[in-house]
């Protein structure tokens, strides 16, 4: 039994001090993701806590043959999701940049962040997918269980996803390019 | 790793997610405040003991009605004896039927067998006359 197990089984048992290192765990991870997904730092840091907190809250329905993570993730996004709805604010609507988390939070660099760019030409589960898939290294079956689609769905969409991302990715290079 | 998957990989590193201490302290008292929460949740769901005691009651109750039940219905001895049919069915009532079918093909080995009994049969009975000298 792997040493999460055990602090899943402390945690259904009651334990806040095991939950709580599996919190610090996984943190950092989810808030990169809701960071994405958010219209704030604030929505995200929100979405965040909602779902530490609906973990906890149903940790006694948690199923081991799901990993942790995608179990996690799929409150993650149902959360972010309800976030933004309340909200009512699109992320395409960000006109402000300095108001973007996910701008605001990637470090400078040459070349634009591909997140960036696959948060404007992939749609929400889409843009999901891909984030499991690479960010995450998640198996198919997986993200198809976090994002509740079946896995042919999953396929089909990594594969477009995988082409307009690589579309981006030469755009961008020959933009360079033409520009130097 | 493909570039697209290594670049993917590498910016989602690039993404700076801090957790202040603040967010440290609501998380810690949100969960807090719902580990007050979830034990009862879950107390509910338990039965007291003696929930169990009445249940288990009440199965052996009605257990031994049931038993009661089916003791306090009629024996077999008691119940009424029919006489059986003693006067023989006259088989003069009983119709013939003529059989205009052929027969199946499984009573062929079973009709050559009785042939064959028979044949037997004839021989051995020619075989003792003609040993007794008739």
């Amino acid at each position: 039994m792997t040493d999460e197990l055990h602090l899943i089984d402390a945690a259904k048992a009651g334990s806040a001090k095991a939950f709580a290192d599996l919190v610090k765990s996984y943190q950092v991870r989810l808030l990169r993701f809701l960071l994405t997904r958010c219209a704030s730092h604030a929505d995200a840091e929100d979405a965040l806590q909602d779902t530490f907190i609906a973990a906890f809250r149903y940790l006694h329905s948690y199923d081991p043959r799901w990993r942790f993570s995608t179990w996690l993730y799929r409150i993650a996004i149902r959360n972010a999701h309800k976030i933004r709805q309340e909200n009512v604010v699109e992320i395409g609507d960000l006109s402000d940049e300095e108001d973007d988390p996910l701008l605001h939070c990637i470090a400078a660099s040459e070349t634009e962040n591909l997140w960036v760019s696959a948060r404007r030409v992939l749609n929400d589960d889409v843009f999901a997918a891909t984030w499991l898939r690479y960010a995450e290294d998640m198996s198919i079956n997986d993200i198809s269980k976090a994002l509740d689609r079946s896995d042919s769905w999953t396929k089909v969409n990594l594969l477009r996803a995988r082409k307009a991302l690589d579309a981006e990715m030469n755009r961008e290079n020959n933009g360079k390019e033409a520009y130097g | 790793m493909d570039k697209l998957a290594e670049q993917l990989r590498d910016d989602a590193a690039r993404i700076d997610a801090r957790i202040s201490d603040e967010f440290d302290r609501r998380v810690a008292a949100s969960l807090e405040a719902v580990n007050h929460e979830v034990p009862n949740a879950h107390r509910i769901r338990q039965r007291p003991a003696a929930f169990w005691w009445a249940s288990s009651l009440t199965g052996v109750a009605a257990a031994l009605v049931l038993i009661s039940l089916i003791n306090s219905r009629p024996q077999v001895e008691d119940m009424p004896v029919v006489s059986p049919i003693t006067s023989p069915v006259s088989v003069a009532t009983i119709p013939s039927i003529d059989w205009k079918a052929e027969s199946a093909m499984l009573t062929r080995p079973l009709q050559r067998e009785l042939e064959d009994l028979q044949a037997d049969l004839k021989k051995a009975e020619e075989k003792v006359k003609n040993e007794i000298g008739l």
